[in-house]
């Protein structure tokens, strides 16, 4: 027999993943914003007695009737449509204590399937703050369900879930409203419809065929049973019935529904009044937060004062490891005669490996950071006064989730763009996701700015201002092409945004320290992974063909496989200032950004032969072209900095985007435009610069 | 350890790591962020529990 399976359901941002993982363990990622959950996840959770149970964490939604594709896999599942998800036997509908009444819409849909329900009021620390007083046995009476205060972030509640879940006998609902009467034939056609012709129950039926005669645009999303074309048949008959008579009863209904909820919250919600200023202290960190002008303030502020505590609390442990790393390589040069293996050991193993490790601190310090500024609700803000730049630009107001997350990486960040209804502001929004600045370009930004700023003598603050232009130009650029293409291939007007403003919480650190963690393990296991395989193949690839005996370690690597792919591009990359050297870097740094790192670790470190192994930053310092001129100046280093902030550098996500779209068109489309013009403007950089000088 | 073992050995690390690298690709078609090689990647992490 299959274990119970619990779906989680809940409007967005109402604490669904905190509680999927308090009950299953696991380390589904949150945050204090709406839409961090696009697709469903499964997890176990045990009962009282030790019995297995399924939960499976759905994407929040304010309303079955489903207006994107993520709110969509939500109304599916409920209902049965998808044959890659069992039909939930039981469902715990999570809401936001402090916002009863408007999530009680979501909750009434489903109380409507007649399914078992638990009802969890999560946020009640909050809810008692702000004065809310919920009274839970009126309203275990009057719906008829176990009702749950819980504040899934502590951990408050929770064995009283688990329970409640365990319950063999969980009651159904006593939820019963009128459906207008005028309105109840077409109900009940559509439900004996559905009934016969597609299989469905009949309580199930009756709840679908409610969501069809409201459901206006519905839309439908792969793996989803369509309707049975009598069913769908029945319901065209009944909508343009009602188109001739001029009636929207769409309409009637859901205010039927909004009444009957207006009246439950009545009974059960005491609110006495607002703060005695009238405002919270949430408003009041907002009128300056969300302020057209300070509100700009405050997040350059706030993002250079992350960049800052990255470079100056990074230096101390970038340091020791890269001083690690190079006794390592000494050690094993001590140890080993000369030799291949020695070679790939030093050069390819702990150059290509070493040189990613390196900037392990600054990718645990900037996730840390990015997740207090999720946790706290900072991050919503942000989305909220962007919201008016990307509505200039054509972009649709949903589009700053996906766009945020791509900071993290582009592939989470295009996968979010399923919160898009509008296809159009979907595929803009894909399209420029990529040249939002991602963690893996960060080690290249920094290794160049390393490289171009050598020494102590600069101020931090340079290589600050020079990341955060480097973030900027691709949030410029982002923007830029969307306002492009929303003008030429994807016309249309944007579609507002509709986003929740949490309060402001005290960030729970420990998420964000286990945020942090998942990534900066997923980095570790990266380097020790992908990274250490590529740099073994790029070993070989830099050692063989063998030259000549006695050929130096610099004419070993110009006739190596590397070194004559390398060649063959630098008439393409020659322009831009780039040697064949780094035209191999180029080319590998298309399976992850960062591999140009380690290739370039490998490269010059097989170029090195001497017993005391060099610093990547130093010997990148020390590389000249053939006639002696230094090849990292400063202002190939920007130029190289900029290619990567616009080229399309990421094979996995062109797979994505690909898999996203259902075609190879798009994913084309985005690496000749973003990879035209990096090369365009890198071009432009790099002549004007040597034409003032530089 | 002679020269010539050293090169068999190294070779031997390379063709392991090719046969991996390989495998790796083709075992994560279709997976969201299939082949994924970004260390960041939060998909990853989930893809394996």
């Amino acid at each position: 027999m299959r274990p119970p399976v619990y779906a989680l359901v809940g409007t967005p941002n109402c604490g669904k993943s905190t509680l999927f993982n308090a009950l299953t363990g696991l380390n589904q990622k949150i945050g204090n914003y709406p839409g961090v959950t696009v697709e469903k996840h499964e997890g176990t959770a045990y009962s009282q007695h030790g019995q297995p149970m399924t939960v499976i964490d759905l994407p929040g939604a304010y309303s079955l009737a489903a207006r994107a594709p993520d709110e969509a896999v939500l109304r599916d599942v409920l209902l049965g449509r998808r044959a890659d998800t069992p039909q939930p036997d039981r469902i715990i509908c999570i809401v936001d204590a402090t916002n009863l009444e408007r999530n009680l819409y979501l909750v009434h849909q489903v109380l409507d399937l007649g399914r078992p329900v638990i009802l969890v009021l999560n946020m009640m620390d909050l809810a008692a703050q702000s004065g809310l007083r919920l009274r839970l046995g009126r309203m275990e009476q009057a719906l008829g369900i176990p009702v749950i205060p819980c504040v899934a972030i502590n951990g408050t509640g929770l064995i009283e879930l688990k329970l409640a879940m365990s319950r063999h006998d969980l009651p159904l609902s006593r939820h019963n409203w009128d459906v207008p009467a005028p309105i109840a034939a077409a109900v009940t056609e559509l439900q004996a419809s559905l009934t016969n012709h597609d299989g469905k129950q009949p309580l199930i039926a009756r709840a679908e065929a409610l969501l069809l005669l409201t459901d206006r645009d519905s839309v439908r999303v792969a793996g989803s049973t369509p309707l049975h074309p009598r069913t769908a048949e029945i319901l065209r008959q009944w909508q343009q019935r009602w188109a001739a008579e001029g009636t929207d009863w769409a309409e009637t209904l859901v205010n039927a529904r909004h009444q009957s909820i207006a009246r439950l919250c009545a009974n059960l919600v005491e609110q006495p009044g607002v703060a005695p200023n009238g405002r919270s202290v949430s408003d009041r960190i907002d009128a300056i937060a969300t302020h057209p002008w300070w509100g700009w303030v405050v997040f350059l502020g706030v993002m250079a004062a992350m960049f800052f505590s990255i470079f100056t609390l990074a230096e101390y442990p970038m340091n020791w490891i890269d001083g690690r790393m190079a006794a390592l390589a000494d050690g094993v040069k001590h140890l080993l005669a000369p030799g291949d293996l020695r070679d790939l050991l030093t050069d390819g193993v702990i150059g290509g490996v070493g040189a990613v490790l390196v900037f392990l601190p600054q990718i645990m310090l900037l996730f840390f950071f990015i997740g207090l500024l999720e946790s706290t609700g900072y991050m919503a803000r942000a989305a909220f006064f962007m919201d008016r730049l990307m509505g200039r630009v054509g972009l649709n107001g949903r589009a700053f989730i996906p766009l945020l997350s791509s900071h993290a990486c582009a592939i989470p960040g295009i996968m979010a763009t399923r919160t898009i209804e509008d296809k159009r502001d979907r595929l803009t929004t894909i399209l420029v996701a990529p040249l939002m600045s991602c963690s893996a370009r960060l080690p290249v930004f920094l290794l160049m700015i390393a490289a171009l700023v050598p020494g102590d003598r600069v101020p931090v603050v340079t290589k600050v201002g020079l990341i955060l232009f480097m973030y900027t130009l691709g949030a410029v650029g982002a923007f830029g092409f969307a306002w492009l293409f929303k003008r030429t291939l994807l016309q249309g007007a944007p579609s507002p945004m509709i986003l929740e403003m949490p309060p402001y919480r005290v960030p729970a650190l420990p998420a964000v320290v286990r945020q942090m963690w998942e990534r900066a393990w997923a980095f570790l296991h990266s380097a020790g992974t992908v990274i250490l395989g590529i740099s073994i193949v790029l070993w070989f690839l830099t050692a063989y063909p063998k030259a000549p005996a006695g050929a130096t370690p610099g004419a070993q690597l110009a006739h190596s496989y590397a070194g004559q792919a390398g060649h063959l591009l630098e008439p393409v990359i020659k322009p831009l200032g780039f040697d064949w050297q780094i035209g191999i870097g180029l080319v590998t740094s298309m399976a992850a950004r960062e591999v140009f790192v380690s290739t370039m670790g490998v490269v010059f470190n097989a170029q090195t032969d001497n017993q005391d192994t060099t610093p990547l930053r130093q010997a990148l310092r020390q590389a000249t072209w053939p006639d002696g001129r230094p090849l990292f100046t400063p202002l190939t280093c920007f130029t190289l900095m900029i290619y990567y902030v616009f080229a399309m550098q990421c094979l996995s996500t062109l797979a994505v985007v690909r898999r996203e779209t259902g075609s190879w068109k798009w994913p084309a489309f985005q690496l000749v435009y973003m990879t035209g013009t990096a090369w365009v403007v890198c071009l432009v950089i790099y002549h004007g610069g040597r034409a003032l000088g530089f | 350890m002679n020269a010539t073992l050293q090169t068999v050995i190294a070779l031997a690390a390379v063709v392991l790591a090719v046969a991996w690298l390989g495998w790796r690709a083709i075992a994560r078609r279709g997976q969201p962020g299939g082949g994924c090689a970004c260390p960041t990647d939060p998909f990853k992490a989930r893809l394996k529990r």
